[in-house]
């Protein structure tokens, strides 16, 4: 991904942003579509497309738990474990999954198909336990079997052409 | 940017009725009372508060929940509660919740004993734990360079090492990593934070995260002392603290209470890290006598004696010569011994710049570093003070944010080139820019420049053309960013530099010359200086350091560094300040005031005075630009001396001849305490040359190759940067490192030269 390429797709919404410095989380979710997530040439180019200093850029990517800074897994699993799901049984549903994967806890499988992490709330309390693959779907509520359906099913489907996380 | 008047507001705190200006937050409005609300990221240096440390909360009547003290300006009648059980709760609260991963290891710590975390929480503290939970541990200490050690464990995320990266030094490294209780403040390439200021971080720390790798475990606050002092590493002059315990300097700080008007506080790391040399091996540690019998130490107090012998035959010629770092009492009482020996009034010289053609320029009315701050232009012209006198850098950059203006003329890149514009000159046609200068000062009122002596020196013709379109310019001030430290007060006295004292000794007219922390054989035309010295009969070196000259003389004494000493230095914007000795490391060495004391007492000849502070205020009595001051005066903040008078001055001639013009650079990071302080090693810039690319392939030469480089003062093999940011026909000369000479390649007067810059074969270099 290009800086100038970040920069297209960052004129429409410029007018949105008084401050700039909040161009930098569409760049970076924009940049991340392409490998799924943020090898340090696309933050270089943020950091370019955006004015800021490669290291502000990684600052705030760094905030961010969506924002992969390492490579992930195709799809990514993120099970909510907040009170909600927590009360609900989401370990439970974690390490049901892990085990599927053949995970020692959060983590990428060997195959590069899957990652899997805990994340805080996701606003699905009404679905507790909740699982979000990518920032796409919830799934909920869970359980155990209804999981690895969905990862059955996930696994079928081809590479998509842009992440969504 | 007019001040506008000052609206006061009136408000209740703590049950006292308290005035102040409008803007004025409630936390500075509580302290002019003496009310202390606890604080830790608020800093007003750094620019508009940012409420991260929530230390400060305070209950303000009428208000939703509690504020923050740091963040809430004053509103007229407001009520504010600073210690209400409400209020003291929840600082108690905030204490607790910094403390719940903080490793408590205060014994171990460096900043122990001096640590505003520490102090808060006895005052505002809960004074007991009830954290059961285990602490986060990290890796410690991190290296994040090799001055700056990192201790994960005690930051408490108050943003304040990366506002001062990011905001005042705009280096942009510093930032902070990840969140929460994993929050880590990194450089996001993960290389260390190396640049000019990054000590200022372990200042503005208010916990021992940050600490001085030099220092570490140097000592503990109640074995110290802290003396206010003034740093002599360039014309800058910023304020510092010496620290000292057993009789060695083991750390300098910026200055607590900053001087406003100056360095507001920060100092280079140059600055904070160049006390090491004070211990380095060429260090003078005692009196040498060479006579007849050999070479030996003598105690100093004979050694002043012989001194005396040595300048008393009434026929003899003297010479004195001032070094780049003297004070003015020295200065002063050189002239005073002067008067006092030989056959006529001693010649009493600095080493420096003639100055010729200067003079408008210093007539121009002056400026004060902060008059940047309410400038409506500010225009540098010439020199590089990012890298000759750092922290003015610092102030630049802090006009800009301001609004004002910045502009940057010259041949030499600069780290201000990025965020100012800049009109790059070839060098030695300054000339070439004055029509640009005139355009950016059409219409301003408070327009600020900030010239380069040595540049402008070497170009008498832009210098006055410049000069005139100022003084028709209203309101337009102008700072000297001078070249020698001792420059601007040794001028004030009417000591002028050296160029006809070299040419009296030449003619043979000197017999004894004396040197002051001078050594004239590495300066400016080293080689003539070298070769008129043999003429003369007698030297006395006066020196810190081991010199060129230390072999030569017939007796050396040693002096004691700015350190050290007790004196007056005045910066390039005019003031006069007191350097107030931290330590006297060397036990045989003594100030350059008591050892010229010492002379004409043994003369039979003796000054009234017996202090520094005497001899100031006689000074001061004598010379107009120092009147009505005394050691009283300058406590402080110092006192801004009167301008020169303009004195019309001959002109110079241009470098003529062939080959690339020579842009000499003097950068402090480069200079010779640079070089002798070890804790400076990752970071001192070595003596080279630069070339820009077109120039280096027309030589055949890359970076790190060796060139010889001519002129017709000397020559020198020197390694080779090339850097495609520098201009094409020319020579940057790089000097500083005292090993290597480089600065005798210059005329005596550091007029413009040329150079002839030839590819050295590998089997011709000698080393
Ligand atoms: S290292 Fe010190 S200055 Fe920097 S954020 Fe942590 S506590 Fe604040
Ligand atoms: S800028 Fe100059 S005076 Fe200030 S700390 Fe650095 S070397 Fe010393
Ligand atoms: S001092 Fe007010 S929030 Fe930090």
């Amino acid at each position: 991904m290009t800086a100038d390429e970040i920069e297209e797709y960052l004129a429409p919404m410029r007018h949105e942003y008084a401050d700039p410095r909040s161009l930098i989380l569409p760049a970076l979710r924009y940049a991340q579509g392409e490998a799924g997530w943020l090898p340090p040439a696309s933050m270089s180019a943020v950091a370019e497309a955006t004015g800021f200093t490669e290291a502000y850029v990684e600052s705030v990517a760094s905030f961010y738990d969506r924002c992969y800074l390492e490579p992930v897994g195709r799809r990514v699993l993120n099970v909510c474990v907040t009170l909600s799901c927590m009360l609900r049984g989401s370990d439970e549903i974690f390490d049901h999954i892990a085990d599927y994967l053949g995970l020692d806890g959060e983590g990428t499988t060997g195959d590069g198909m899957f990652t899997l992490q805990r994340v805080q709330c996701i606003g699905a309390c009404d679905r507790a336990p909740c699982l979000q693959v990518d920032s796409g779907e919830q799934v909920g509520p869970l359980e155990p079997a209804d999981a690895t359906c969905l990862i059955d099913d996930l696994r079928d489907l081809p590479a998509p052409e842009r992440y969504e996380r | 940017m007019a001040d506008q008047p000052r609206t006061l507001m009136t408000l209740t705190i703590n049950g006292q009725v308290v005035q102040a200006a409008k803007g004025t937050m409630l936390v500075d409005a509580a302290a002019a009372v003496g009310i202390e609300i606890p604080i830790f990221c608020y800093e007003p240096r750094l620019g508009a508060p940012i409420g991260a440390c929530r230390m400060c909360l305070v209950e303000v009547e009428g208000m939703r929940g509690l504020q923050t003290a740091c963040s809430t300006p004053v509103a007229p009648d407001m009520v504010v509660s600073t210690d209400s059980e409400v209020a003291a709760e929840a600082q108690d609260g905030v204490l607790e919740l910094l403390l719940a991963n903080h490793p408590l290891d205060c014994p171990v710590c460096d900043k122990g004993g001096e640590c505003p975390l520490q102090d808060r929480t006895f005052r505002f503290g809960p004074g007991e734990t009830r954290t059961l939970e285990p602490k986060m541990h990290f890796p410690k200490p991190l290296d994040l360079s090799p001055l700056v050690a990192l201790d994960r464990e005690r930051c408490i995320a108050c943003f304040r090492c990366v506002r001062f990266s990011q905001d005042v030094a705009e280096d942009g490294h510093l930032t902070f990593q990840e969140r929460g209780d994993h929050i880590e403040i990194a450089t996001a390439s993960g290389d260390p934070y190396e640049g000019r200021f990054t000590g200022n971080t372990i200042d503005l720390c208010p916990v021992g995260a940050l600490t001085s790798n030099p220092y570490r475990f140097v000592s503990r606050p109640w074995e110290i002392t802290n003396t206010p002092s003034v740093c002599a590493g360039c014309a800058m002059g910023c304020n510092i603290e010496i620290t000292t315990r057993d009789n060695e300097v083991k750390r300098l700080t910026g200055r607590p209470e900053p001087n406003m008007a100056v360095e507001e506080g920060w100092i280079c790391d140059r600055g904070r890290w160049g006390y090491p040399a004070l211990r380095g091996d060429d260090r003078l540690p005692g009196a040498v006598l060479v006579d007849g019998v050999g070479r030996r130490s003598v105690p100093l107090e004979r050694a002043l004696g012989v001194a005396a012998d040595m300048l008393i035959p009434h026929e003899a010629r003297v010479g004195i010569l001032l070094g780049e770092v003297v004070t003015v009492e020295t200065g002063f009482l050189a002239m005073e011994l002067g008067d006092r020996v030989g056959a006529a009034p001693a010649m009493v010289r600095r080493m420096g710049i003639p100055g010729d053609g200067l003079g408008l320029m210093r007539a121009l009315p002056g400026a004060q570093m902060d008059d940047l701050d309410h400038a409506d232009l500010v225009l540098v012209l010439g020199g590089d003070p990012c890298s000759q006198q750092p922290v003015a850098e610092l102030r630049i950059r802090k006009a800009r944010r301001r609004g004002v203006p910045v502009v940057v003329v010259g041949p030499r890149p600069t780290a201000l080139d990025a965020s100012c514009e800049v009109v790059r000159t070839a060098p030695g046609q300054m000339t070439d820019a004055v029509v640009a200068i005139r355009e950016h000062l059409d219409g301003t009122r408070r327009a600020i420049v900030l010239w380069d002596e040595a540049d402008l020196a070497a170009e008498p013709g832009a210098a006055e053309e410049i000069a005139r379109a100022m003084a028709v310019t209203e309101g337009a001030r102008a700072i000297e960013m001078c070249a020698d430290v001792s420059g601007p007060g040794l001028r004030a006295l009417g000591i002028s530099a050296d160029a006809d004292l070299l040419e009296a000794i030449e003619a043979g007219g000197i017999d004894v010359l004396v040197t002051i922390s001078a050594d004239p054989t590495a300066g400016p035309a080293g080689d003539r200086w070298a070769a008129a010295l043999d003429g003369v009969g007698t030297i006395i070196e006066m020196a810190s350091y081991r010199s060129g000259l230390t072999d030569r003389a017939a007796l050396v004494l040693p002096l004691l560094t700015p350190l050290e000493e007790e004196g007056v230095l005045v910066s390039m914007a005019g003031r006069a300040q007191r350097l107030r000795p931290g330590a006297r490391e060397a036990a045989g060495a003594a100030a350059a005031w008591e050892v010229l004391i010492g002379i004409t007492h043994r003369l039979g000849r003796p000054v009234p005075d017996r202090t520094p502070a005497q001899a100031f205020a006689r000074l001061a009595a004598r010379h107009a630009p120092f009147a009505g001051m005394d050691y009283g005066t300058l406590d402080r903040e110092g006192a801004v001396i009167a301008a020169a008078v303009a004195t019309p001055d001959p002109r110079r001639p241009e470098a003529g001849g062939e080959g690339l013009v020579i842009v000499p650079c003097t950068p402090v990071f480069g200079d010779a305490t640079a070089h002798r302080s070890d804790a400076l090693a990752s970071v001192r810039e070595p003596t080279h040359v630069g070339l820009a690319p077109v120039e280096a392939q027309r030589l055949g030469v890359r970076t790190d190759s060796r060139v010889r480089i001519t002129t017709p003062h000397g020559e020198a093999v020197l390694p080779l940067r090339v850097d495609s940011r520098l201009h094409e026909g020319a020579a940057y000369l790089v000097m500083g490192d005292p090993a290597v000479r480089a600065m005798h390649l210059l005329p005596v007067d550091r007029g413009p030269v040329r150079a002839n810059v030839t590819a050295v074969a590998r089997e011709d270099v000698v080393t």
